[in-house]
């Protein structure tokens, strides 16, 4: 337990000096800030646009367009970002050499894989937490009378794909010894989801879904039973990849 | 007590043999010179000793304990430093020292006395920049001074000299000396002055099989020829002499090369001075005469041919 | 655009972030000349040009080990 404390405050310090907490920190508050900008410039740029003579109604911009945009930024550049951010974890360390000294210091392999997990995790969670936090309160703010159903329901699952990813990384990042190939892998994976969604009989299983339907779940109508099962799905997806690379980084040779 | 025990060690690497049937022991309190060329598998029996590889078939015990692939317990009595030791390149020596004492579960004042006196060992305590900074000496006794902060039984120091000055190296053999009270070395190298300074027992590992093992004095006296060698201001002063001594019978074997003899003979002192004897006598003018010590350098060549 | 008072309270922010960033990272790109890839010109460009991303690339993947 003390290892692993140890460890995890080491990965916190290399994330401060080497300004990446400082950088993840500013990119998500600007994702915070950009949502509802986004939904409020919109209907803007479209009558600038509309103004070739040809008349668009466009509804007034409303919190769940801020929201829209939020969901849209943080499910694609949002995971990027963070995914980039924590694609080198075990591989960079792998390729310098630097774990020798700890492994033969008595450090297991198995507390160095799940103290680095859980910096990862802990820094997804505080940057989605602020990017949330920033967006909620420019919506409040400017759009204070809209009813919005389901919110951190929503937000939560998007929290929960990112835990889902992060494992995934982990996972490729025990078997090859590329950061590029790693990524590739990851990348593969996510298009491997998406081909899933083509089969309506896997639909309901696709962990997909809770980066896919955030907006549609702020709806009062929508069935969050239904997400049950991807859930589930994702939780025991991110165990399994867990285990596997904890076994596959037992076997690597260092 | 043994500290270390490796019993009939065979690794391969795909087809490759790179280690045949290794068997020695190290004592407590002894420099253990571990020779042998690049690639005669000296870094590979490290890395089995600290468990960092997978054995194909024998086994290794530290303290007595039987070494296990993976998380090995085996480890807290070891130190060891890899022949290019790499750090944190964001942290400062003292905060890698502590993260290290950490891990090995140090308490925490204890901690702190540990590293004051390490980085003072191996003269870092002033140093305040991140490794980042460092040369590559400097990261060389950083390496040592992570080595010995759990008080190892045995340290394992991966040819801690090879890429430094004259002047760093005598820093680290120092160090060694000075570690040598509390703890056994096992110390790889390929330069041989080294080994000849610091080391009780010496291995030479050749393509994977142990060809020598023994102490340093033992193994000179075994292997070495007696030989004198005698120098000449001519060369054909040196072939009238050789000529002379070919016909001896006192002589075991003579060997020319320019203005040099090499002379081997059975007893260097009593035939010594029978060989001075003859050099008089026939009135050539010898230049220098010379009783060959034997050279671990002399052996290795040998072993390894 | 005439209520660009309205955009304010998002620009400012978002400005000061983007700047803020940009300088920093031209500050250390300078102080630091030893990338693993490029050199000290294209990465002030790239630190400059691509607002947010430019920087994470360059501290992900550009920046040397010096400290």
């Amino acid at each position: 337990m003390r290892a692993y404390l140890a460890f995890i405050k080491k990965e916190g310090l290399e994330l401060i000096r080497t300004y990446k907490l400082l950088l993840m920190f500013l990119i998500f508050f600007a994702f915070g800030v950009m949502s509802p900008l986004m939904a409020k410039l919109m209907p803007d740029l479209m009558s600038q646009l509309a103004l070739e003579g040809i008349e668009i109604s466009l509804p007034e911009p409303s919190a769940i367009d801020c929201y829209a945009q939020f969901f849209k930024n943080l499910t694609q550049m949002g995971l990027l970002v963070i995914v980039l951010m924590f694609s080198g974890m075990l591989t960079q360390e792998l390729g310098k050499g630097t774990l020798v000294h700890l492994v033969t210091k008595g450090l297991p392999k198995s507390t160095i894989l799940l103290a680095k997990y859980t910096v990862a995790s802990l820094s997804w969670t505080a940057c989605l937490l602020l990017a949330f936090s920033v967006t909620y309160g420019y919506t409040v703010y400017l759009f204070s009378g809209d009813e919005i159903f389901h919110l951190f329901y929503s937000v939560s699952v998007l929290w929960l794909f990112g835990l889902f990813l992060l494992a995934v990384s982990s996972f490729f990042q025990t078997i090859v010894k590329s950061q590029a190939t790693q990524l590739i892998l990851v990348a593969f994976c996510i298009g491997g989801l998406f081909l899933l969604k083509l089969f309506p009989k896997m639909e309901e299983y696709n962990p997909l879904t809770l980066v896919t339907d955030n907006v549609a779940m702020l709806d009062k109508a929508y069935d969050l039973t239904s997400l049950t099962i991807p859930i589930f799905m994702t939780i025991g997806l991110t165990i399994v990849l867990l285990l596997g690379s904890l076994l596959a980084f037992f076997k690597k040779q260092l | 007590m043994n500290v270390l025990e490796v019993k009939s060690l065979t690794k391969q690497f795909g087809t490759k043999t790179v280690l045949r049937d290794i068997s020695f022991t190290i004592p407590s309190q002894c420099i253990f010179g571990f020779l042998g060329q690049n690639g005669a598998g000296k870094t590979t029996t490290m890395k089995l000793i600290l468990g960092l590889l997978q054995a194909n078939s024998g086994e290794i015990f530290v303290c007595g304990e039987p070494v296990v692939y993976g998380n090995t317990k085996t480890n807290r009595w070891i130190g060891y430093l890899p022949d290019v030791p790499e750090f944190y390149s964001y942290m400062t020596p003292r905060e890698y020292l502590s993260l290290c004492g950490e891990i090995t579960g140090l308490a925490k004042d204890e901690i702190r006395s540990r590293c004051d006196e390490l980085l003072e060992l191996v003269g870092l305590s002033k140093e305040n920049r991140r490794i980042g900074g460092f040369s590559r000496g400097m990261k060389q006794r950083l390496g040592i001074a992570q080595a010995l902060l759990n008080n190892p039984k045995l340290l394992i120091c991966d040819e801690p000299t090879s890429a430094l000055d004259p002047v760093g190296r005598k820093e680290i053999l120092d160090v060694l000396l000075k570690a040598k009270e509390k703890t056994a070395i096992l110390f790889s190298t390929h330069i041989l002055t080294d080994v000849e300074q610091i080391c009780d027992q010496v291995a030479i590992l050749h393509e994977g099989e142990l060809v020598l093992n023994g102490s340093l004095e033992d193994l000179k006296k075994q292997h070495a020829k007696n030989q004198i060698r005698l120098v000449f201001k001519e060369e054909h002063q040196a072939c009238q002499l050789q000529s002379l001594l070919v016909t001896d019978a006192r002589i075991k074997e003579v060997h020319q090369q320019d203005t040099t003899l090499n002379v081997e003979v059975n007893d260097l002192e009593e035939d010594g001075r029978y060989l001075l004897k003859v050099i008089l006598e026939s009135g050539v003018p010898i230049y220098q005469f010379e009783v060959l010590e034997p050279t671990l350098e002399a052996l290795f060549m040998e072993v390894i041919a | 655009m005439n209520q660009l008072a309205d955009y304010l309270p998002f620009l400012i922010p978002l400005v000061v972030a983007q700047l803020g960033l940009a300088i920093f990272s031209v500050i250390h790109v300078l102080k630091h000349p030893q990338y693993r890839f490029g050199n000290k010109a294209l990465w002030v460009v790239v630190v400059l040009v691509f607002q947010f991303i430019g920087p994470a690339v360059y501290f992900l993947f550009g920046r040397g080990d010096q400290e």
